[in-house]
């Protein structure tokens, strides 16, 4: 039986997914030997994000570690926001390696915002490893209080 | 009759603090002077990494601050505090043990004291 080829790579991503379920709910119980794993992702899922809904901005924060400004792209397309670049991790000159748990990592992860944003309101700053992107929602995406009238 | 509810297990103690925390990734590197630890800790700065060394055992404690915004719409990274104990071999000049926190990446100098350093003798002709 002939199956296309794009249910083969979604079952794939679907055990991807109860992979990272699993692991989260290792993380969630906090237990040392499994919560190392959780950083194990695969490459779709780094860097880790929060993503915050504070009424005029949305906010999303992802754990860089390692990376500066330089080395991370950032784009705003309508509404999604895609976030890209790539991390070296190299073992210094010299030097004999016991273990190694960091990797280096090529990443590109693209959200899709759940409202409209002004695309020239938009501030990134990176700081201790922590990328944070604060962006104004557009105008009619504001929230408005509406008054209500007594008759 | 005995239940077994009562009974505590010594193995698996209960941890008497509520904090969650989990363990950051390392590299761990050496050379003739010293062993090198390099490990991803996101989201601490300097003044919140804790490091001590008791015997042969070093303890590497982070703590992370909560985020500042609330309302989170999809949440994939937590604010638990990191921390990780590896036995490392005798012979660490603890006073020397120097650290660098520099975007997120840690990165600790273990000095050998000279008495476990390489030496090369030499051999005279007789």
């Amino acid at each position: 039986m002939l199956t296309k080829w794009d249910d083969f790579t979604r079952t794939f991503s679907a055990l991807d997914e109860f992979r990272r379920r699993i692991n989260n709910a290792f993380d969630e119980a906090g237990h040392p030997l499994w919560v190392y794993q959780t950083d194990q992702r695969p490459a779709g899922s780094w860097p880790a994000i929060n993503l915050y809904d504070e009424g005029s901005n949305l906010i999303v924060e992802a754990e860089v570690p390692g990376l500066t400004e330089d080395k991370i792209q950032l784009s705003l397309n309508e509404n999604v926001l895609s976030i890209s670049g790539e991390r070296k991790v190299e073992v210094p000159k010299d030097y004999a390696v016991h273990r190694q748990e960091r990797s280096s990592i090529k990443f590109a992860r693209s959200f899709s915002l759940p409202s409209k944003v002004d695309s020239e309101k938009v501030a990134a700053a990176v700081k201790d490893g922590l990328l944070t992107v604060t962006m104004e929602k557009a105008k009619e995406a504001q929230p408005r209080k509406i008054t209500i009238k007594a008759s | 009759m005995t239940t077994e509810i009562t009974k505590s297990n010594v193995e698996t103690p209960e941890l008497a603090q509520q904090r969650k925390w989990q363990t950051p990734l390392f590299d761990i590197f050496e050379n003739k002077d010293e062993l090198l630890l390099v490990a991803d800790m996101p989201g601490v700065n300097s003044d919140n990494i804790k490091i001590h060394l008791d015997k042969n055992e070093l303890i590497i404690e982070g703590k992370r601050k909560a985020s500042t915004h609330s309302n989170a719409l999809a949440v994939e990274r937590s604010a638990y505090d990191y921390q990780r104990i590896f036995t490392i071999p005798p012979g660490v000049d603890e006073m020397k043990i120097k650290a660098e926190n520099k975007h997120g990446v840690l990165r600790l100098h273990l000095p050998k004291s000279e008495a476990v350093k390489p030496r090369q003798i030499q051999v005279k002709a007789g």
